[in-house]
């Protein structure tokens, strides 16, 4: 495995790029596949070599990824892709589980109605390969490791904790760290025999329960006389987003946002039709209010905008852009796209703030 | 745009709504067996080109020789057509496979993907057999039609599209480059230098790749391996002509002036699209070594649509131009090719151009 951050050299990068000018690249890589799907040039791909149940609605699922993953830190994401039914998804998770051996975990709470977590929990199988993206995010321990970390967390937000704690576990540095956590009920606790395991060793564990007497989900007061130096802590925070904002209020009353980490990831908006949206276009760094009516392509025009543009009926594909988050409609089709994908300017329109790479 | 005076207005709008229809339900069916075609196909090219090369490379007999040839011209031809073509038209978009993307995927031809997608893509698809936009290929270097004025240069035609077919990439390629606008004066030499950078540099790949790297990895059989090489690709050349030219030149197939196009609907351009191209008959691998080309009529009318579903779909427009008493234009290969001939014959001599817009419907073909 290579050291995360390395570089492929300037040699190694101008051959891969002659071999893709001569074509060898693409036999490569269908001849290696045909061996071994593991087999890739630089795609980072993971066979999945145990599926454990956690809770009645979240699995962990241990991967073993190619020679081409770099490695991650405690706390950061990965984009899982998976193919189904013909059209390859990509959805970030959490990696719950610290640098540590040739496996990693992502646990993965099932979403109503969600396209990728239903997949992974009703068809993924042991032996399966696949896709992932390089470890990303900053919601991580620093390398100075704090002396007295805090976690707080809610529901599945407790993964990127379980990797930092599982991190401080294995370096024996428990001692000193805490962790407040939020469930549903007793049984909706993630990973709660390892949580009691790492008590045993040195863990201040608080674990809160809807089930039980008391108010639910975070309670600022409660939170207060739990842990009474919290805005002296480092913090890292994680749950839904009511969780996120009463937590950060807390914060922001005490003067102690520059202590406090926080991650989450924002689902879809809900689409809408018709109304008046934000674009940020990337490479020019604008952002425009664009007025619902017509074809992106149109709105962009009537902003002042002048992308690229050919027959304006979604035949040549002259106006794609990369949409890079947001919420667009395909007025030939009605397909609702929710996911970082190109799209075609000129037969698109917004249903949310986006963001294009224009 | 001239339409046929049998249809009224809200038939023909009624005509393109149906076609909506036919295309919305195969882009909702879209999947699994879509996925599984291209990457068979891919599979197909992949193998035949491994054991063309690996035939020309370790063979010494003539026997050998033939095979491998054959098996490289194959793999040309699918990687072109039913790969190449099909992909670059983002029909398999959808699946989000970086190696199916129309944006990188760069075919084995020695035309840039990027200038291709735009004169075909874009000029071509959406101005479909219009005189003077339409930059198809037959267009500028062949006169096809009677609306082309003639001038002597035209006598010497039959033996231009010989050659052209022979050398049919570097045909498509060159015409990207719009060399006559230096003698219109539209470009000047340095913008068509730097037009032509793109193809130059893969150009010297793509010639690198078969006539030096392969050769030279054969060692004494170099020779043999260049010759192979060279008639796969002329073999790839004349079957791409022949494809082509049969989708919009066989007789019957109409053109079109620009004054036509004022204020075209979205129906009325499904109608220019079926009225401008003409299907080839034949079975399942006629249609994919075509890349489903051989149904040009569906491909105009819905060119993002996985093209192996073509002829599925030609049921269904086939039906529909019945019903609204429609032309649609198909026969044999061997019938639409001696009537693309017979055109460039003909067209040679002068030949008295129609009188447009004011020209009476055509007869419908289809009974």
């Amino acid at each position: 495995m290579r050291v995360p951050g390395e570089n492929p050299s300037p040699t190694h990068t101008s051959l891969r790029s002659a071999a893709h000018r001569l074509r060898l690249d693409r036999q490569a890589s269908h001849w290696l596949q045909k061996i071994d799907p593991l087999l890739t040039l630089g795609e980072v791909r993971a066979r999945v070599v145990g599926i454990l149940p956690e809770t009645s609605e979240v699995t962990s699922f241990v991967l073993r990824p190619n020679g081409h993953w770099r490695g991650h830190r405690a706390g950061q994401h990965t984009l899982l892709e998976v193919e189904i039914d013909g059209v390859r998804h990509q959805r970030p998770f959490t990696i719950a589980s610290p640098p540590h051996g040739d496996t990693l975990v992502l646990t993965v709470k099932r979403i109503d109605g969600g396209k990728v977590t239903n997949h992974l929990h009703d068809g993924l199988r042991v032996g399966d390969v696949v896709g992932l993206s390089e470890a990303r995010g900053d919601f991580v321990l620093p390398d100075q490791r704090p002396e007295r970390p805090l976690f707080v967390t809610a529901g599945s937000g407790i993964t990127p904790a379980l990797a930092m704690l599982g991190e401080l576990a294995n370096a024996g540095e428990l001692k000193g760290a805490t962790l407040v956590h939020h469930a549903r009920s007793r049984t909706d606790i993630i990973a709660r025999d390892r949580l009691v395991r790492w008590a045993d060793a040195g863990l201040e564990l608080h674990l809160f329960t809807d089930d039980q007497p008391g108010p639910r989900g975070f309670d600022a007061d409660r939170f207060a006389a739990t842990v009474p130096d919290f805005d002296q802590r480092e913090t890292w925070l994680c749950g839904p987003p009511p969780v996120m904002q009463s937590a950060r209020a807390l914060w922001a009353l005490r003067d102690a946002l520059p202590r406090l980490h926080t991650e989450r990831f924002v689902a879809a908006p809900a689409p809408s039709a018709g109304r008046s949206v934000q674009v940020t276009l990337r490479r020019s760094g604008r952002t425009l209010t664009l007025d619902g009516r017509g074809s992106l392509l149109e709105q962009l025009e009537r902003a002042g905008e002048r992308p690229a543009y050919g027959c304006r009926m979604g035949i040549c594909h002259t106006c794609r852009c990369p949409k890079v988050a947001g919420t667009t409609r395909d007025r030939e089709t009605g397909a609702i796209s929710t996911e970082p994908r190109p799209i075609r300017l000129c037969v698109s329109d917004a249903r949310s703030d986006i963001e294009l790479d224009l | 745009m001239t339409t046929p005076t049998h249809l009224s207005p809200s038939e023909i709008e009624a005509f393109g709504r149906e076609l909506d229809a036919i295309r919305d339900r195969h882009l909702a069916d879209l999947g699994e067996r879509d996925r599984e075609h291209i990457d068979r196909i891919i599979s197909l090219a992949m193998t035949s080109e491994a054991a063309g090369r690996l035939l020309l490379h370790f063979g010494i007999d003539p026997i050998s020789f033939v095979l491998g040839t054959g098996a490289l011209t194959l793999s040309k031809i699918l990687e072109n057509m039913e790969i190449g073509h099909n992909v670059m038209h983002g029909q398999y978009d959808w699946t989000r496979d970086p190696k199916l993307d129309s944006h990188s995927y760069e075919w084995d031809a020695v035309s840039p993907s990027a200038g291709w997608r735009h004169s075909h893509n874009f000029e071509h698809h959406t101005f479909t057999n219009v005189l003077g936009k339409d930059r198809d290929i037959g267009y500028e270097l062949l006169r096809v039609s009677a609306d082309q004025p003639w001038n002597p240069g035209y006598l010497a035609q039959p033996l231009r599209a010989l050659w052209l077919a022979l050398a049919f990439q570097w045909g498509v390629a060159l015409h990207d480059l719009k060399l006559e606008e230096l003698r219109t004066g539209e470009s000047t030499r340095e913008e068509v230098l730097e037009r032509a950078k793109p193809f130059l540099c893969k150009a010297a790949w793509q010639v690198a790749k078969d006539y030096a790297l392969y050769p030279a990895l054969s060692g004494l059989n170099a020779p043999r391996v260049l010759l192979g090489n060279l008639l796969a690709n002329i073999g790839r050349n004349v079957w791409a002509f022949a494809v082509i030219f049969c989708g919009h030149f066989p007789e019957g197939a109409e053109i079109f002036h620009e004054a036509e196009l004022e204020g075209e609907r979205r129906a009325e351009w499904y109608l220019r699209q079926l009225l401008g191209s003409a299907n080839i008959e034949g079975g399942h691998w006629l249609h994919v070594l075509t890349g489903h080309l051989s149904h040009q009529i569906e491909h105009h009318l819905f060119p993002a649509v996985p093209a192996w579903r073509y002829p599925e779909m030609a049921r269904e427009v086939r039906a529909l131009c019945e019903r609204y008493d429609l032309p649609y234009n198909t026969g044999s290969l061997g019938t639409q090719l001696k009537s693309v001939a017979g055109k460039i014959f003909r067209h040679a001599l002068p030949t008295k151009p129609r009188a447009a817009l004011t020209r009476q419907a055509p007869p419908a073909l289809a009974a």
